[in-house]
C-alpha cells in the first residue's frame, strides 16, 4: 500500500509546485488534474500545468503589442487612408486586427490581466502612427520598418523561450506565435518594398521607434 | 520574473504572498495526513471524493467544527510523515473554533494546538497577532467560494440551472462570501484591523485581488481593456463597503447588510450604462462636428482635390 501511494504523493508534490503560481479556481483544478496526469504525460496546454508566470508576462506583452500595432496603423490611415499607399496600410492593419482577436481570445482563456498602461498605447501608438505619416509615406513605411522589425525580433525571443521551456505542451502557443512573427516580417518587408528607407532621417527614425518599442515591451511586460 | 526555486517552508510562515495557494495546497495534503488511522483507499476512488466532497467521511480527528472547512479530500495516503507546513494548517484550522471566545490571537491558536493534542507551546510558530490565523481562515473562505462558485457554474453548463444576470450573480457571491463570516462576526473588526497591518497589506491585497477576479470570471467577463481594472476595483470596493456594514448590522439574518448590497450593485450598473451612454453621445458629438468641418471646407471651396 505504502509503495501505492508514494508515486501518487510524489505526484501531488509536483502538482504542488506548479501550484505556486495559480489563483483562482485552477488551485482546486491542479490538484485533480496532476492525479490524473501522473498516469499519462499532460500535453497542450490547460490552466493547471503551465507556468503561469511566464505565459501571463507573454500574453500581456504581446496583446498590448498587436493593440499598439492596430494603434499605429490606424493612425497612418487617418493621414494617408486616401493616397495610394492607403489599401496596402489596410492590408496590413486588417492583419493586425486579426492577431489582436486572438490574443483577446488567449487572454480570456487564461485568465490575463492586460497591461494596466492600455489607454497610453491607445494614444501613443496613434499618434506615432499619425506623426510618422504626416512625414510621407515613405515616414510611414519606415515606422512600419521600425516597428515589424522590433515585434518579429520580441517574438522570436518568446519562440526560444517557450522551446526551452517546454516545446510539446505550448505547441499550439509557438504555432500562434511563429505565425505571428511570419505576417511581421511580412510587413516589415512590405514597408522596404515601399521606399521605407527614403524616408526622412531614417536611421534616426528608425532608432527611435525601435528604442520606444522596446522600453514598451519592458513596461507591458510587467506592468 | 518571481520564480521560486525551492520550497520555502518559512518564508511561507512569515509572509505568505500566495496564501491562497500555499494555504490551499498545504490544507488538501494534511487533509490527506489526517487519514492517518484510516484505511488507505486505492488512489482512483479517492480521485472520486475528490469531486464529491463527501462531508460524512471526515474522520474525528479534529474535534467538532461547527463551521465549514475545506471540502473534504479524503485521505489517500498514510505516510506518518507531516511537514512543517502541513502541521500548522492543522493548527490554523482547528483554531478557528475557539475565535469566537479568545479572538484573533496567540491565544486561539493555542488551544487549537491543545486540541489536537499537541502543546501549548505550538502556538510559538506563528506571529503574535494572530495574523497567519486570519489569513488562513480568508484563504479558506475564499477557497470555498471557488468551489461554490464552479460548482453553480457546472450546473449551468449542464442546463440544470439558469444563468444568472450579472448582477444578481455577483449579489449572490458577494453574499454567499460575506456569509462566511456570519459564525466570527463579532471579532471580524479586530481581524480587518489586523489585515491592515503594514507587513499584512500585501497579503491581503493578494487575497483580496484574487477573490474578487475569481467572481468576475464566473460572472462571465471577458473584458481586455481597461474594463478589467474597472470592473474589479468596484467589485472591490462593493465588497469593503458593504463588509463594513455588515460588521454594524444588528437586523435579523443582516437583512440591512444585503439590502445595502443590492443598492450598491444596482448603482455600479448604473454607472456602467452611464459610461456607455456618455461614450455613445461623445462618438456622435464628434461626428456632427466633422460632418460640420466638412461643410464649412465644401463652402469654403477648401475641399478641391489637386
Amino acid at each position: 500500500m505504502e509503495a501505492a501511494v508514494a508515486p501518487v504523493v510524489r505526484g501531488l508534490r509536483v502538482g504542488c509546485q506548479r501550484l505556486r503560481y495559480g489563483s483562482g479556481s485552477e488551485r482546486k483544478w491542479s490538484l485533480q488534474s496532476k492525479q490524473t496526469s501522473f498516469r499519462s504525460c499532460s500535453t497542450g496546454m490547460t490552466l493547471d500545468n503551465i507556468n503561469k508566470p511566464a505565459i501571463d508576462r507573454i500574453i500581456r506583452v504581446d496583446h498590448a503589442g498587436e493593440y499598439g500595432a492596430n494603434r499605429i496603423y490606424a493612425g497612418q490611415m487617418a493621414v494617408l487612408g486616401r493616397t495610394t499607399v492607403g489599401p496596402v496600410i489596410q492590408q496590413m492593419w486588417d492583419q493586425e486586427k486579426d492577431h489582436l482577436k486572438k490574443f483577446n481570445e488567449l487572454m480570456v482563456t487564461f485568465r490575463v490581466r492586460p497591461t494596466v498602461l492600455l489607454p497610453f498605447w491607445n494614444v501613443a501608438g496613434f499618434a506615432l502612427g499619425a506623426g510618422t505619416a504626416l512625414l510621407g509615406k515613405e515616414g510611414a513605411m519606415a515606422c512600419t520598418v521600425a516597428v515589424e522589425e522590433s515585434i518579429s525580433e520580441h517574438y522570436n525571443n518568446q519562440i526560444r523561450t517557450l522551446m526551452e521551456e517546454d516545446p510539446e505542451k505550448y505547441k499550439e502557443l509557438l504555432q500562434i506565435i511563429k505565425k505571428f512573427r511570419d505576417d511581421e516580417l511580412e510587413h516589415h518587408d512590405v514597408g522596404l518594398d515601399h521606399n521605407a528607407e527614403l524616408a526622412p532621417a531614417y536611421s534616426l527614425l528608425k532608432t527611435a521607434i525601435q528604442i520606444g518599442c522596446k522600453a514598451a515591451i519592458f513596461l507591458s511586460e510587467r506592468i | 520574473m518571481e520564480e521560486f526555486h525551492s520550497w520555502d517552508a518559512k518564508a511561507v510562515v512569515r509572509y505568505p504572498l500566495y496564501p491562497a495557494q500555499r494555504a490551499f495546497q498545504a490544507s488538501a495534503l494534511l487533509r490527506r495526513v489526517s487519514d492517518e488511522q484510516k484505511q488507505e483507499p486505492p488512489p482512483s476512488s479517492s480521485q472520486q471524493r475528490f469531486e464529491s466532497h463527501p462531508p460524512g467521511d471526515q474522520p474525528d480527528q479534529e474535534p467538532q467544527r461547527s463551521h465549514h472547512s475545506y471540502t473534504d479530500q479524503g485521505g489517500e495516503e498514510s505516510e506518518d510523515y507531516e511537514s512543517e507546513e502541513q502541521l500548522q494548517q492543522r493548527i490554523l484550522t482547528a483554531s478557528l473554533e475557539f475565535v469566537p471566545t479568545h479572538g484573533w490571537t496567540a491565544d486561539a491558536i493555542a488551544e487549537g494546538a491543545k486540541s489536537l493534542g499537541l502543546s501549548v507551546a505550538a502556538a510559538g510558530m506563528f506571529h503574535n497577532d494572530g495574523s497567519e490565523l486570519i489569513l488562513h481562515f480568508v484563504s479558506q473562505c475564499n477557497s470555498e467560494l471557488s468551489n461554490l462558485l464552479e460548482e453553480q457554474q457546472k450546473l449551468v453548463q449542464l442546463g440544470q440551472a439558469e444563468k444568472k444576470k450579472t448582477d444578481q450573480f455577483l449579489r449572490d457571491a458577494v453574499e454567499a462570501r460575506l456569509r462566511m463570516l456570519i459564525p466570527y462576526i463579532e471579532k471580524w473588526p479586530q481581524a480587518v484591523s489586523i489585515l491592515l497591518l503594514p507587513h499584512n497589506i500585501p497579503s491581503s491585497l493578494n487575497l483580496l485581488t484574487s477573490m474578487v477576479d475569481d467572481m468576475w470570471h464566473y460572472a462571465g467577463d471577458q473584458s481586455t481593456d481597461i474594463n478589467w481594472y474597472t470592473r474589479r476595483t468596484v467589485l472591490a470596493g462593493i465588497y469593503n463597503t458593504t463588509e463594513l456594514v455588515m460588521m454594524q448590522d444588528s437586523s435579523p439574518d443582516f437583512e440591512e447588510t444585503w439590502h445595502f448590497l443590492e443598492n450598491r450593485i444596482a448603482d455600479a450598473m448604473k454607472m456602467g450604462h452611464t459610461a456607455k451612454q456618455v461614450q455613445s453621445t461623445g462618438e456622435a458629438l464628434v461626428q456632427g462636428l466633422m460632418g460640420a468641418a466638412v461643410t464649412i471646407k465644401n463652402l469654403a471651396g477648401l475641399n478641391q482635390r489637386r
